[in-house]
């Protein structure tokens, strides 16, 4: 399939980038009304929120080190044919944004051949610093292949790293697809290192968090150490995000993670899966019974016919830690909904340990899980552990810091749990496994 | 006749090559062995062997190849999951596939040594499954901790050893757990800087302050030191050694105002005999106490069991301070049948204060400390 670049090819005639300040440069003041631009030939549209710069087709300033650093990837169209690169510079001030790229593993920086300008924006964390965020969004790529890319500007670009686009699995219905499991990290920074490690040696194509990536979404410093620890896994592993409770819908966790429509509420397919995302803690609390529900409804709806259903938020519907335990709040509001749609699997964190629920419909537990949901908990990564307990619906719960695999093929749903040290979680119980 | 009989062979052989299609019944074969896998029958493993080895190659030739290592590994049976995997590798048409095989493949030779441990790893891995699997974990323990201990040269020996520590500690037997670290730090190679991480944290967890500030004191000369680990850590230990000395204090205060409550209670009485008549006898706020106390308990018992737990210290807190201060004033009164305001207020101001405290030291156990602290800066979490 062809290429399709979506900004502004720079040509050799382009005048050479423009170096030092940026603002004395002509670049505009910083506003930070937030705003939005479609971004061409992705159909989709950038917005930033309130406490960001409007996003803009990037210039060619470069900084006084425009190092590119904390590299991840991230998904906002079609995961078959679509990914977005985002990273920062070390100066903060650069503004030129540029993605390398060929199809193929493991290429040269000289055999990238393609080439893309993106888009970048300021943010504030707390305190006047601006950070910027630099993302070049790639569109019309080719179904299950991979590619190499580095990103930067021209004289400093990143190390060449790989990605894989999602399987076409009616081309390919052998096509498994193996997603990282993981959430609650916060300041738990080395056993969040270790299970970086883990995930890395099983090779994901999706990592799926599940919120709490730092203690205070604010703080920018504990986003550094998040992505900083992560960088070699989550440059060559697109991430999906869940806000937790601790992101507090901060501006540095929307400016940091590209992510599907408004990056709260949404939904889309990936291998045989359709994965649906809720946020379970937006600013107006309201919206859980409101607008929130209706979107989790409208994606359920809308996705009813996929072959494997999984919608991952925050706080779990069914918990047996003591610190939070279940969420009686969203069993009222969204489990009906899971129920109605016979949701396969609902993945959650807030609570840190590792739990898996029996089969459940309402509040009591089936027998088979052929037409009831199982609900786990992967809340490990690296926060001070909970303990856990066993009630009615509890297949298994452990006090444990850890990730998990969720492995989907045509006819397999299966997710195994490991600790830090990569041994499996493998009581009974402990691992989810569907058969259609 | 004779071309009628050619045109039914023709026929049958059609036939016959549209029933032996190969894809299809790999498709089946598959499927069915995945059915048998999820529902953990063993057999599963030569399914998808035999399927694996079948030909002609099919598009499920590398899958059946990568689920055979993947229930080989869960049996434990390291060498067989090997030869899945190189066959992956070999015949593999999926890259991604192979690229995970590959992974899996170099996981399983860093764990096993190359194979040559693979009999203790597989023991291993059973007794960590045990450990904390449910059910009393002791035996599985003490073989896990032996495991270790017989086998230091073992590559996993140190994390088995960790994994030990971590179940000890879940069993209540923090020093045997922190002596186990300790252990794990003796004959650690690569995992050293995380065992000394998980050392720090388990002694800051039990209180043994000076130690985990000691340990940390020797992560920071350590080559290559983790340093967001280390200051996340040194906070801890920090907010650690604050919580214990408001602890002290606390409890040093209520000894020192039980202590005058006791000298008062006997002065006003004028005996121990009757002081401890009026003691044994509830005051009229304790029995309206009581009630409420006990509302305010079970409805607790419906929500999160660490305030439960808290608000049945406090509430029982709360009823043994009514219950000495009123014997405390009965006895003025009896005594002096009057009792001044400025006594009463003293009596209120030093009840609140000690039912505060209780308070502060119901809530700074099994960390709801830390929950309370997160409720008060990011609201109440919905329920």
């Amino acid at each position: 399939m062809r290429i399709i670049l979506f900004f502004v090819f720079v040509t050799a005639s382009t005048a050479a980038c423009v170096k030092g300040n940026p603002e004395s440069q002509g670049d505009d003041e910083f506003t930070d009304t937030g705003g939005t631009l479609a971004i061409e030939g992705c159909s989709y549209s950038v917005t930033t929120r309130l406490g960001a710069e409007p996003p803009r087709n990037a210039s060619l300033t470069v900084g006084d080190d425009p190092t590119p650093r904390l590299v991840h990837l991230g998904i906002m169209g079609d995961p078959k044919t679509s990914i977005v690169a985002q990273w920062r510079t070390v100066d903060e001030t650069t503004r030129a944004t540029k993605i390398r790229f060929a199809a193929g593993a493991s290429l040269t920086a000289d055999q990238l051949t393609e080439e893309a300008t993106g888009i970048e924006f300021g943010y504030k964390a707390t305190g006047s610093i601006i950070y910027r965020m630099h993302q070049a969004h790639l569109c019309g790529l080719t179904a299950g292949t991979t590619y190499s890319y580095q990103v930067g500007s021209d004289g400093h670009f990143s190390p060449v790293y790989s990605f894989r686009t999602a399987p076409d699995v009616v081309a390919n219905p052998d096509a498994e697809v193996l997603f990282g499991v993981v959430g609650d990290s916060r300041d738990g920074y080395d056993i969040w290192s270790q299970l970086v490690t883990q995930l890395e040696q099983r090779s994901p194509d999706l990592i799926l968090f599940t919120g709490d990536a730092v203690t205070i979404g604010l703080t920018q410093f504990e986003w550094e150490e998040f992505f900083g620890r992560a960088e070699s896994l989550f440059a060559r592993v697109p991430m999906i995000f869940a806000h937790g409770n601790h992101e507090v819908n901060a501006v540095a966790y929307y400016s940091q993670i590209a992510l599907p429509g408004d990056q709260e509420n949404f939904g889309f397919d990936y291998g045989h899966a359709h994965i649906t995302v809720a946020n379970d803690t937006p600013d107006d609390i309201g919206a859980i019974t409101g607008a929130y529900r209706d979107a989790i409804a409208t994606d359920f709806e809308a996705s009813k016919d996929a072959r494997w259903s999984v919608f991952m938020h925050h706080q779990p519907i069914f918990s047996a830690a003591t610190a939070h335990g279940s969420s009686l709040f969203l069993q009222q509001n969204w489990q009906p909904l899971v129920d109605q749609y016979s949701i396969d699997l609902v993945i959650a964190g807030h609570d840190h340990d590792f739990e898996v629920s029996k089969p459940m419909i309402g509040q009591a537990p089936q027998v088979s899980n052929a037409n009831a949901t199982v609900y786990v908990v992967v809340g490990g990564a690296g926060a001070e552990l909970y303990d856990s307990d066993t009630l009615f619906h509890t297949a298994y719960s452990e006090k444990t810091h850890s990730a998990s695999t969720l492995r989907v093929r045509r006819d397999l749903l299966e997710l195994e749990g490991f600790r830090p040290d990569g041994t499996a979680i493998a009581a009974p119980g402990a691992r989810f496994s569907k058969t259609k | 006749m004779i071309s009628r009989l050619a045109a039914a062979l023709v026929v049958i052989a059609i036939a016959g090559v549209a029933v032996a299609d190969p894809e299809a019944d790999a498709d089946r074969a598959f499927r069915a062995a995945s059915q048998r896998a999820a529902a953990g029958d063993p057999e599963a493993l030569a399914m998808f062997e035999a399927l694996g080895a079948a030909r002609p190659l099919t598009r499920w030739t590398d899958d059946a190849w990568a689920e055979a290592a993947r229930v080989a590994e869960r049996t434990g049976d390291f060498a067989r999951a090997r030869r899945a995997l190189d066959q992956v590798i070999a015949l593999g048409t999926d890259d991604a596939l192979v690229r995970r095989a590959r992974h899996a493949r170099d996981r399983l030779m860093a764990a096993t040594g190359g194979g040559q441990w693979d009999a203790l790893a597989r023991e291993h891995h059973r007794l960590v499954a045990e450990v904390f699997g449910g059910g009393d974990p002791q035996a599985a323990l003490e073989a896990l901790e032996q495991l270790a201990r017989d086998n230091p040269t073992y590559p996993q020996a140190a994390m088995a050893l960790l994994a030990a520590a971590q179940g000890w500690e879940h069993e209540g037997e923090t020093s045997r757990g922190i002596a186990l670290l300790r252990a794990a730090l003796a004959i650690s190679g690569t995992e050293r800087p995380r065992i000394a991480l998980a050392l720090t944290r388990a002694l800051i967890r039990h209180g043994e302050l000076d130690e985990a500030g000691k340990q940390l004191d020797e992560l920071v000369a350590s080559p290559g030191a983790d340093r967001a680990a280390i200051a996340e850590l040194r906070e801890k230990l920090d907010t650690a050694g604050r919580r214990a000395g408001i602890r002290k204090l606390l409890w040093s205060l209520l000894v020192v105002i039980a202590g005058i409550a006791v000298g008062v209670l006997r002065r006003e009485a004028g005996s121990w005999r009757r002081a401890a008549r009026l003691i044994a006898r509830p005051p009229l706020e304790v029995v309206f106490l009581i009630p409420v106390g006990a509302v305010l308990a079970v409805v607790a018992q419906t929500g999160n069991p660490l305030v439960a737990k808290a608000v049945v210290a406090i509430v029982l807190a709360g009823i043994f301070v009514a219950w000495i201060s009123g014997a405390l004033l009965e006895a003025r009164r009896a005594r002096r049948g009057r009792i001044g305001a400025s006594r009463a207020l003293v009596q209120a101001v030093l009840a609140v204060a000690v039912v505060a405290g209780a308070a502060y030291l119901a809530i700074d156990r099994d960390r709801l400390l830390d929950l309370v602290g997160e409720t008060w800066e990011h609201g109440p979490v919905p329920r």
